[in-house]
C-alpha cells in the first residue's frame, strides 16, 4: 500500500476515534426532560441507605441512580449527588446496583451506568441524566420541577 | 452494594497504560496496512493480545505498564483526586482481548487487513479510554448483561 494511502487511513482512524470522544463529551451527563413520566413503585426498587430500607420519597426530589459493578463513573456521580442531597434539605438520592437487577434495568430502560432518574416529590419521573451529571444538569433538571 | 469492593487504584493507571496501548495499537494499524509489515504487524497483534490477557485476568495492578505507573509516573504526580474500582477498567482489558483475539483469527483464516481492522477497532476504545477517560464498563457491560452475552 503507497505511503499516503496509510498516512491517510491513520489520519482517518485518529479522527474519528476523536469525534467520537468529542460526541460522547458533549452528550453525556445532560439532563433530559421526561413528559408523562411514570410513577415509581418504591417497594420494587428495593433501595437502602445506610442500611435500611427506604420507605420514602424526598420531599422534593429523589435522585435514583442506577449503578453497576463495572462503572468508574458511578462514583463520580455517587459523590456529586450525595453532596447535593447533603447541601439540599428534602432531596433523597438512592443508589440501585443493577448488575443482578435486570429486571430494573429493562423496566427503566438502563443501557449505561450511571444512569440517573430525577423524580419529583410524588415519585414521578421528571427527567434522566446519563452518565456523570455535567455541572449545572442537577440544577436544570431540578428547575424543570420548580425545584431550586 | 452487596459483594465487598476490591482495592481501589489510582484512575490515571489505567488511563496510562490505555495510552501506551493505543499507540502501540497504531503502530500495529500502519505495519498491517502493508504486505512486506504484515507479520510484524501479526506479532506486534499477539504481543498485545497477551498483555491484554494479563490484564482481564490478573487487573491492572499485576500488568506490566501498572506496574510502570507506579514505579515511574505516580511518584511524579500529586495524590489523586478520586480513588477508583479496578474492575471497570479489568472489563475493558476482557473486551481489548476479545477484539484483539478477532484480529488473530482473522489473520489466521487468511483475511486481508484483518490485523488492521481489530486493531484499530481496539484503537478507538484505548485512545477514548486515553483520552477522554471513556470507561467502556460503563457504556456497554449492563447492555451486554442485559442481551445475555456475558453473565
Amino acid at each position: 500500500m503507497p505511503l499516503e494511502t496509510k498516512l491517510i487511513a491513520l489520519a482517518i482512524l485518529v479522527l474519528v476515534a476523536t469525534a467520537a470522544g468529542i460526541f460522547w463529551r458533549v452528550n453525556t451527563g445532560k439532563a433530559h426532560r421526561v413528559r408523562s413520566g411514570e410513577q415509581v413503585q418504591l417497594a420494587r426498587l428495593e433501595a437502602t441507605k445506610d442500611g435500611s430500607a427506604v420507605k420514602a420519597f424526598g420531599k422534593r426530589a429523589t435522585f435514583v441512580q442506577f449503578s453497576s459493578e463495572v462503572c468508574s463513573q458511578c462514583r463520580t456521580t455517587a459523590r456529586i449527588l450525595g453532596e447535593y442531597e447533603t447541601k439540599h434539605k428534602d432531596v433523597l438520592h438512592l443508589e440501585v446496583d443493577v448488575t443482578d437487577r435486570l429486571d430494573l434495568a429493562a423496566h427503566f430502560n438502563v443501557l449505561q451506568t450511571p444512569t440517573t432518574l430525577v423524580l419529583d416529590g410524588a415519585g414521578r419521573v421528571r427527567a434522566r441524566i446519563g452518565g456523570t451529571p455535567k455541572h449545572g444538569a442537577i440544577q436544570e433538571a431540578l428547575e424543570s420541577l420548580e425545584i431550586r | 452494594m452487596s459483594k465487598p469492593t476490591p482495592t481501589q487504584i489510582d484512575p490515571r493507571g489505567p488511563r496510562f497504560g490505555a495510552a501506551i496501548t493505543s499507540l502501540l495499537l497504531l503502530v500495529t494499524v500502519w505495519l498491517g496496512l502493508d504486505a512486506t509489515t504484515q507479520d510484524a504487524a501479526f506479532g506486534l497483534l499477539v504481543a498485545i493480545t497477551a498483555l491484554f490477557a494479563i490484564g482481564a485476568i490478573f487487573g491492572n495492578s499485576r500488568h506490566p505498564y501498572g506496574w510502570l505507573f507506579k514505579k515511574f509516573v505516580r511518584p511524579k504526580l500529586a495524590a489523586p483526586k478520586e480513588l477508583e474500582d479496578p474492575r471497570p477498567p479489568q472489563f475493558a482489558q476482557a473486551v481489548g482481548l476479545f477484539v484483539a483475539a478477532i484480529g488473530i483469527v482473522l489473520q489466521v483464516v487468511g483475511v486481508e487487513y484483518g490485523v488492521a481492522y481489530a486493531a484499530g477497532a481496539a484503537f478507538i476504545a484505548a485512545f477514548l479510554n486515553a483520552a477522554f477517560a471513556y470507561c467502556l464498563g460503563c457504556q456497554i457491560y449492563l447492555g451486554l448483561k442485559r442481551v445475555g452475552v456475558i453473565r
